[in-house]
């Protein structure tokens, strides 16, 4: 069976618009962070060669999981998940640190880990082979809706305990979106249209969790409080607009000035438009395009279930969590914090969204070619 | 191997469809964001990165008419607070607290309510500067600026006045050249990021300011110190409650020096100069405390009316002979009383010893009333008025200082009584400033032009370029030079041998005219308050100076010569050394071997009995008090019994009423 469909090239889109967008991080955290580099360690670059490091090695763990079979990953998803979720307890020991009033990340003595990167690319696997398993009955309620949902939530639940609403709103959107690729019934979009807003309620309105009502509140009109709730939109609103159509130059931005509080993470973006102007983040944004629809693309031509899983899992994964950040910048969306793949500065998550970009470039060497060349024309 | 399905490829395109919505609205928003909004984001945010800084100018110095500072500026410092820097306003407000002298929760206050910068104390010294500086707390910044100061402290403060913290003008000087000192300050326009730190862009915008200019004064150092002294020894010899002292060119108008006691220190004009005033401060309330700083800082020259008494006769005199209906020749007859007022008799001081016939030169000499009612009456109310008017009383002066009285005079010629003109003569019923008196007196010896007084010589830059000049002004003649000349043999005669002898200077020509008259507080004569007062002009045959010196509420003794004339001669003896006026002894006092004698006790004995007793010992008396009668006794003497004084000296005698 696996002989008929012959090894052959990667997706060279799918490479060539991650690498760009790696670069592009590179360089526009070194321009956006500056600033604070400079005032809280005296070196400009501080984070600059933070995040070339993690990029190199990030591409690294690319081009090694580009070249290992994908079929690996399935024979194995059960532990892989297992371990992913053990990692997201972990936080709850000792080893977890708390910072600005979240526990999200582990430390691990040379660097600080998040283990909720590794819970989005785990639970895609774990959930593909579930999903590839499951077969006909997927749609069934007894035994495709409920253990599907069981999944959804188990992994959801880990993040949300983390108090992280932005993230687990991701792992949900995307394993959601797997499970409705998969052959979800229609009525679940009622039911879960319910339990989402039941949830999201919760989520806002729940004691201890009040600054999310704020956040909603200052979604509506950031400009109506503009040096408190608001500040953060409207300060990148700023960035955005006044680096107009083709920007102020790069490393110009006079908004990454502490206007824009961490402007090198979940802010980038503003800083893109204000210094690369709508040309910019147009090119972002088509290069985000370019890798989902390519991703989708891979599905389609993929040869097993698994791999197609796969590939529409991170697919979603990728637009959800750009797409959310950048309709947060935009003022969308309410204010939630997410940072941008591939270019905001952080390592795990830039080592967790390579090592995806892997496996799918892995999953699109076995490709059918006539299928994708045809594809091509269609998308 | 299981395959995707129809039906998963039906979903996935329903994916991508999804994906494509999204894509497209995020294109939109951008497109409206950085191209339809974005000339409104960005005027908002250039205004959020542009901070425009004031740069405060330099206020301008005031120096003496020799060029010494008498008013400088001296580097301050202001603390501010960036609100937005800092996230525990109390635990800033304990640090700072103790260092700038401002209550914790004032500071709190002042943070939480502040939007952007705020100002928390300014005029902090540097060392307290330097302390704040070592804390490094974030948000709390420093500024340095400049505060004015004054090098001779307590030294003409009611001529230069002083500042507030913010550098205006208050009082004086420093508030009616405000305009001229201040400056316009320049304009810092900048690029800041978050932290007001500036950016490293262009885009920043100087525009010049004009320091303030400076102020060359009519005071000259030296004749201000003379009268700083007399003024301070006036007030604690006589016990007084203040003294006023003011020396001016009588030719131009120029204020030399204008002395007030007690005064305040312009580096600190809200703390009394002495312990015992201090200590009475400190159980004031708010509003008490600024009515006393209030009256502190009143300029009694400028600010305040007195009745002028017997200086007053010198206007009397002036219209007299101006006028014609006297000349040198005229003689008047006192008999002690004038009683052509029905229902009013007038005494004159004397009356129990009338003056009886007197020569013009003895009448002004002796300050006899009689003579001057007589004098006022040969001038008439119409023409006595208009010369009132004329020697600028009722008007303002024109001096360069602020709050300027009028003085109170008859408006019309309808309002003056018979009785009024009789007590206009001798300086009774009317009020006058002593800066009008002192300026009336000038237009009586510089030959009959009455100047406007100004203290303020010129205004230059910086640089030195002169911005704008004050020359002597003549407001008008008032008299012509032939009567000033008489006035002034007159006023001489009266320091030789009238009742200014006490000012009398051996080798200078100096004249003069006391004056003592009760205080009118709320519109009625108080007994036993006084003002007395001396008004001199020297030297009488080219007139220098004139000088005024009035003392408010003397303490025991109260004769104008004798309170406030040694401290005229103080002031006027100095002056005249220093500005190297050449003494020129007559024959009478190269020859006149001084012979002395010892006062003798008079106390207890009547009117009579003790002029008696000091006519055959060859010693003058005054007696300057007109409710005394026959049967009154004499209370207190001066130079009291035993003293050594010299043949011809004044004995004052002072009594109470008998009844």
């Amino acid at each position: 069976m696996k002989s008929k469909f012959r090894k052959h090239e990667p997706d060279f889109y799918i490479l060539f618009s991650t690498i760009m967008l790696v670069f592009i991080g590179v360089i526009m955290v070194y321009s956006a962070s500056s600033p604070k580099a400079l005032l809280e360690f005296g070196d400009a670059l501080y984070f600059f060669k933070r995040q070339f490091i993690w990029a190199i090695l990030g591409l690294i763990t690319m081009i090694v999981l580009m070249n290992i079979d994908y079929h690996i990953w399935k024979k194995h998803s059960t532990l892989i998940y297992v371990f992913t979720i053990i990692l997201g307890l972990l936080i709850f020991t000792p080893l977890g640190i708390e910072l600005k009033g979240a526990r999200r990340w582990l430390n691990l003595g040379f660097t600080t880990f998040m283990p909720s990167d590794a819970i989005k690319l785990g639970s895609i696997i774990f959930f593909a082979s579930f999903l590839e398993n499951k077969k006909e009955k997927v749609s069934s309620l007894k035994d495709g809706l409920i253990p599907a949902f069981l999944v959804i939530g188990l992994s959801t639940g880990l993040v949300y305990l983390q108090k992280d609403l932005s993230t687990s709103i991701t792992v949900a959107g995307t394993m959601l979106s797997m499970y409705f690729i998969a052959g979800m019934p229609y009525y679940v979009f009622i039911i879960s249209g319910v339990l989402a807003t039941i949830f999201i309620r919760v989520a806002i309105y729940s004691e201890g969790n009040e600054y999310r009502l704020e956040r909603i509140k200052s979604f509506r009109d950031p400009f109506a409080d503009k040096l408190g709730d608001g500040y953060q939109i409207v300060q990148s609103l700023y960035a955005l607009g006044s680096g107009g159509l083709f920007g102020v130059g790069l490393g110009k931005s006079k908004q990454k000035f502490f206007y824009i509080p961490e402007a090198y993470n979940d802010f980038i973006f503003s800083i893109i438009g204000e210094e690369l102007g709508l040309v910019g983040t147009t090119f972002i944004l088509a290069l985000y395009a370019i890798i989902i629809f390519r991703a989708f693309n891979v599905a389609k031509n993929s040869n097993d279930k698994f791999a197609f899983f796969v590939s529409c899992g991170i697919g979603s994964l990728i637009a959800i969590q750009a797409f959310m950040n950048i309709a947060v910048v935009t003022s969308s969306i309410p204010p939630t914090g997410i940072n941008l793949p591939f270019i905001s500065s952080g390592g795990t998550s830039l080592i967790f969204y390579l090592a995806s970009i892997g496996i799918l470039l892995n999953i699109s060497r076995y490709t059918k070619i006539g299928g994708s060349k045809k594809n091509e024309h269609n998308s | 191997m299981k395959k995707p399905n129809r039906a998963n490829f039906v979903r996935l395109k329903i994916a991508i469809a999804v994906v494509s919505l999204v894509v497209f609205f995020l294109f939109y928003k951008l497109i409206k964001i950085q191209v339809v909004e974005a000339n409104d984001l960005k005027k908002q945010a250039l205004r959020q990165w542009t901070k425009s800084v004031e740069i405060e100018p330099t206020r301008g110095i005031i120096y003496d008419r020799n060029g010494r500072k008498l008013a400088i500026n001296t580097p301050s410092y202001t603390v501010w607070a960036y609100v937005s820097e800092i996230e525990n306003p109390e635990e800033v407000a304990k640090k700072i607290s103790p260092i700038i002298e401002v209550a914790e929760d004032e500071i709190v206050n002042l943070i939480k309510n502040g939007t952007n910068m705020k100002k928390l104390k300014q005029a902090i010294t540097m060392e307290q500067a330097e302390e704040l500086k070592n804390l490094n707390i974030t948000g709390i910044s420093i500024t340095e600026g400049t505060k004015r100061y004054y090098p001779l402290n307590n030294f003409a403060s009611y001529v230069i006045g002083f500042t507030d913290v913010d550098n205006n003008g208050q009082y004086g000087i420093e508030k009616t050249f405000d305009s001229y000192l201040k400056g316009t300050p320049g304009l810092w326009i900048k690029l800041t990021d978050a932290k007001n730190k500036q950016l490293p862009y262009d885009g920043e915008i100087i525009y010049e300011g004009q320091n303030g200019y400076n102020l060359l004064l009519t005071i000259d150092e030296n004749i201000q110190r003379f009268a700083e002294e007399a003024a301070s020894k006036a007030l604690e010899d006589n016990k007084a409650k203040s003294v006023n002292i003011i020396v001016m060119d009588p030719m131009t108008g120029e204020i030399l020096a204008l002395a007030n006691k007690p005064d305040y220190n312009p580096n600190s004009p809200r703390d009394p100069m002495d312990q015992e005033t201090k200590s009475e401060w400190s159980n004031l309330s708010t509003e008490e405390l600024q009515n006393e700083w209030f009256k502190l800082w009143r300029n009694y020259s400028v600010n305040d009316l007195y009745e002028p008494g017997s200086t007053f006769k010198i206007v009397t005199a002036a219209a007299a002979l101006e006028e014609g209906v006297v000349n040198k020749n005229t003689h008047f007859y006192c008999n002690g009383f004038y009683k052509e007022i029905p229902k009013v008799t007038l005494r004159c001081a004397k009356w129990y010893d009338p003056h009886g016939d007197q020569d013009l030169y003895e009448a002004f000499a002796n300050s006899c009333n009689i003579a001057f009612i007589n004098m006022a009456n040969s001038v008439g109310k119409e023409k006595m008025l208009e010369y009132i008017k004329a020697f600028g009383f009722g008007e303002l002066t024109g001096i360069d200082l602020s709050g300027e009285q009028k003085g109170i005079i008859p408006k019309r010629v309808e309002d003056i009584r018979d009785v009024n003109l009789a007590t206009i003569s001798y300086g009774h019923s009317v009020a006058v400033t002593p800066i009008q008196m002192i300026n009336a007196i000038s237009a009586a010896a510089n030959g009959g032009n009455l100047m406007t007084p100004h203290i303020v010589k010129a205004v230059s830059d910086d640089d030195g370029n002169l911005i704008k000049e004050y020359k002597p002004e003549i407001k008008r003649q008032v008299i012509s030079e032939t009567t000033s000349k008489v006035l002034l043999e007159m006023l001489e005669k009266t320091v030789t041998e009238g009742t200014g002898t006490k000012t009398y200077i051996p080798g200078y020509r100096v004249g003069g005219k006391t004056g003592t008259a009760e205080k009118i507080i709320d519109g009625k004569y108080v007994p036993g308050k006084y003002i007395s007062s001396f008004g001199g002009i020297a030297p009488v045959d080219n007139p220098r100076i004139a000088v005024l010196v009035i003392v408010d509420e003397p303490t025991d003794i109260y004769y104008g010569g004798t309170v406030a004339g040694p401290y005229a001669k103080m002031v006027i003896e100095n002056t005249l050394e220093y500005l190297s006026v050449p003494r020129e002894f007559t024959d009478e006092e190269l020859s006149e071997t001084t012979e002395t004698l010892i006062v003798p006790d008079l106390v207890g004995l009547s009117v009579v009995e003790a002029t008696k007793i000091l006519k055959e010992l060859g010693l003058k008396y005054v007696i300057d008090y007109e409710e005394i009668s026959e049967s009154s006794k004499v209370t207190k003497q001066h130079p009291s019994a035993g003293e050594e004084i010299e043949v011809n000296s004044i004995v004052d005698l002072y009594f109470k009423n008998a009844n």
